[in-house]
């Protein structure tokens, strides 16, 4: 958002990204479109990781941009540039759908999410068994987390977020976000097998 | 000794930065680069844990399909919207339409079969007795 007072300077760099998309489908909502191209597979991503069913991930995906395409003329940017605001506020979206969906199923998904524990073939057969050793028991330690902590580590990782965007997205502050992440990783360090703790070879 | 937590988290952030930056840029550089090792030297198992989920993670993306259906239904539901709009000044939310499977096909709506399966019954029915009744006459 323009911040009036500021200098010329401050306003330059201060610029959401989005801001120009989201203005262009505010005027014409068919403008939203390319706000939809760009963001699909990100919220496709966090749902596929959640639900862990790809096609309940989309489900939500579908539930999540008709929300913020019938919630848009009520967005307004509260994040500080630079980054997108419309994305955190889009992940808010879905972070509230996965909440619902939760609520409505009313039970944790077991089914493991295969597809996610693709390794990328090696030459190294022995390195590459390792590695799918690891994934799975890191993946393991993953689903086991609380909510937050896993979203967090998604968001990271995945979505390759800022540690500010995550904790707009899930409603903390930065610091608190980067100890909540610092957290899982400590969890899922265990879970490889390598604590914290443990001296350096 | 381990760093204080918030020191700990700090530097492991900073890590996870300079690996997805350095990806960005030239995926060997960062591997390769051994600097960025020296501020995690006391958490070594939190440097192994970011290393593994930042090259393992997979990214997914939905199928084609799927994301040229719900463009549709997000053009329909926009071109819905700018009608509302200008007559009225109000957005009213539209029903989705279903989204295709994996294979194409629609899913067939339960209450649809059951509704015809019933209307087929009753037209046999009728067709049974009206056949039966000009059998006795």
């Amino acid at each position: 958002m323009l911040r009036r007072g500021k200098d010329r300077a401050s306003v330059l760099v201060n610029f959401d990204v989005d801001r120009s998309a989201v203005e262009a489908a505010r005027r014409d909502p068919r403008a939203f479109e390319a706000l939809y191209r760009k963001y699909v597979a990100q919220v496709y991503n966090l749902a596929l990781y959640e639900l862990r069913n790809p096609h309940a991930a989309e489900d939500l995906t579908a539930q999540v941009f008709l929300r913020a395409l019938d919630a848009l003329p009520s967005f307004r940017e509260q994040s500080e540039p630079p980054g997108s605001s419309f994305r955190v506020w889009l992940f808010q979206i879905c972070r509230n759908a996965l909440s619902n969906e939760r609520r409505r199923v009313r039970r944790h998904p077991e089914s493991p999410l295969e597809l996610a524990l693709d390794v990328q073939s090696t030459d190294d057969v022995a390195a590459e068994a390792l590695q799918r050793e690891q994934l799975d028991r890191a993946w393991q330690q993953i689903s086991r987390l609380p909510t937050d902590r896993r979203q967090a580590l998604v968001l990271r990782f995945v979505e390759e977020m800022s540690t500010r965007e995550i904790g707009e997205v899930l409603g903390r502050s930065e610091g608190a976000t980067r100890v909540l992440i610092h957290r899982a990783l400590q969890a899922v360090a265990r879970q490889i097998g390598r604590g914290s703790d443990a001296p350096r070879h | 000794m381990l760093p204080d937590t918030d020191d700990a988290a700090v530097q492991a952030d900073a890590y996870i930065d300079a690996l997805l930056t350095g990806h960005r840029r030239s995926p060997a550089a960062v591997l390769a680069d051994s600097a960025t090792e020296g501020p995690l030297g006391h958490q070594a198992g939190v440097r192994d844990a970011i290393r593994l989920l930042e090259k393992s993670l997979p990214r997914f993306h939905p199928s084609f399909l799927f994301e040229e259906w719900l463009a549709e239904q997000l053009r329909r539901h926009a071109g819905r919207a700018s009608e509302h709009e200008h007559s009225s000044g109000k957005i009213i939310p539209i029903a989705v339409m279903r989204r295709p499977t994996a294979s194409g096909s629609r899913l067939p709506d339960k209450r649809l079969l059951v509704g015809s399966a019933i209307a087929s019954g009753v037209s046999i029915a009728g067709a049974a007795m009206f056949a039966w009744r000009r059998s006795r006459n």
